[in-house]
């Protein structure tokens, strides 16, 4: 009987308590995003930009590093507001991480000296 | 009797966070994409065949979290949606059936993920969606995955901001919640179908994954905000 019933709390637990980690930390990406989609105004902007801020120093889930395409489309909004250094900094950062990158951001990176 | 229910009652519980898959294993189910093994992934901006024009910019917004959390690259999405727009291609459907090798030599990137909206109905309390989603590959331009669902999500059930925090909720403006909570139709959505897409170059491996067996290519969901 008491077997059983410790048997039953455990499964319930296991059920209901068991949270995966994910690969990375994204603040709140996801409804950022759609507002700067929507809206492309200063304010959607700088809330993009303060997520992607977050999602950067923040980092501790599994991988412990920025997730894929955050430092470039970072350095991309960046480069819209006119911070062109930091900007291509991002842009280089998301090559170093993620070197997969490369082919798309040297696109990227060329265009804008053209 | 007692014994039966303290028996029965985990069982229920063990049964009811099983999600319905198919009898077919992932490696043969998705044998494209571990032949391929695709590093990266590019989105294409999703297809909406729905009158809900926001539709799209909630899969849209979304998409990038769940494939880079099953270890893809994901091409940067506003970079990507740039470039697209600018050359004139961010018509995804012109793409669906025509070769899409061009996409891997500008983007680098080894498939492209289309996702078609195609219904959208709200009632109240609930969201039906019906939508697909295809991944095919810019070398092969094979159909790799493929899977289409109807899913009934209970906008009712709170926290739904959930991994976001409460303290975000907090600051939300009334309209900007009401968008948060169709976002957050669009994420779990495309958190759960991409559930079953194999792990990519920077997940988690495991090297019994190709064994386990794959979801339904056409399959009917009951979510919510608490569903992951």
């Amino acid at each position: 009987m008491n077997y059983l019933f410790v048997f039953s709390i455990f499964c319930l637990l296991f059920t209901s308590c068991v949270s995966k980690k994910e690969l990375y930390f994204w603040d709140k990406y996801d409804v950022s995003s759609y507002l700067y989609l929507k809206n492309i105004d200063e304010k959607s902007t700088q809330d993009l930009i303060t997520t992607y801020e977050a999602i950067i120093s923040r980092q501790n889930e599994i991988r412990k590093v920025v997730p894929p395409g955050i430092y470039a489309d970072y350095g991309f909004i960046l480069l819209q507001t006119g911070k062109t250094e930091k900007g291509n900094l991002m842009l280089q950062k998301e090559i170093e991480l993620y070197p997969e990158s490369k082919i798309f951001i040297d696109r990227i990176i060329k265009m804008q000296k053209e | 009797m007692k014994y039966r229910m303290f028996f029965l009652l985990p069982c229920l519980f063990l049964f009811a966070g099983c999600e319905s898959t198919s009898n077919i294993k992932k490696s043969v189910a998705y044998k494209g994409i571990y032949d391929e093994k695709p590093i990266s992934i590019l989105l294409m901006p999703p297809i909406n065949k729905t009158t809900n024009v926001e539709a799209k910019a909630y899969f849209h917004s979304t998409l990038l979290v769940p494939l880079a959390n099953k270890g893809y690259y994901v091409v940067p999405p506003f970079l990507s949606m740039e470039i697209l727009k600018r050359e004139s291609a961010y018509d995804a459907e012109l793409f669906l059936n025509d070769p899409i090798a061009k996409f891997g030599e500008v983007f680098g990137a080894d498939v492209a993920v289309f996702t078609i909206i195609h219904s959208w109905n709200k009632t109240y309390g609930n969201v039906k969606v019906e939508v697909e989603y295809i991944i095919k590959s810019t070398k092969s331009n094979s159909i790799l995955f493929e899977r289409k669902g109807t899913i009934n999500f209970n906008t009712t059930v709170s926290g739904t901001a959930g991994a976001y925090g409460a303290l975000f909720d907090l600051v939300l403006t009334a309209a900007s919640t009401i968008a948060t909570k169709y976002v957050d139709v669009a994420r779990i959505c495309n958190t759960y179908t991409f559930k079953d897409l194999p792990v990519g170059k920077y997940g988690v491996l495991n090297p019994l994954e190709p064994d386990e067996l794959s979801g339904k290519k056409v399959f009917t969901a009951n979510l919510n905000s608490q569903s992951k």
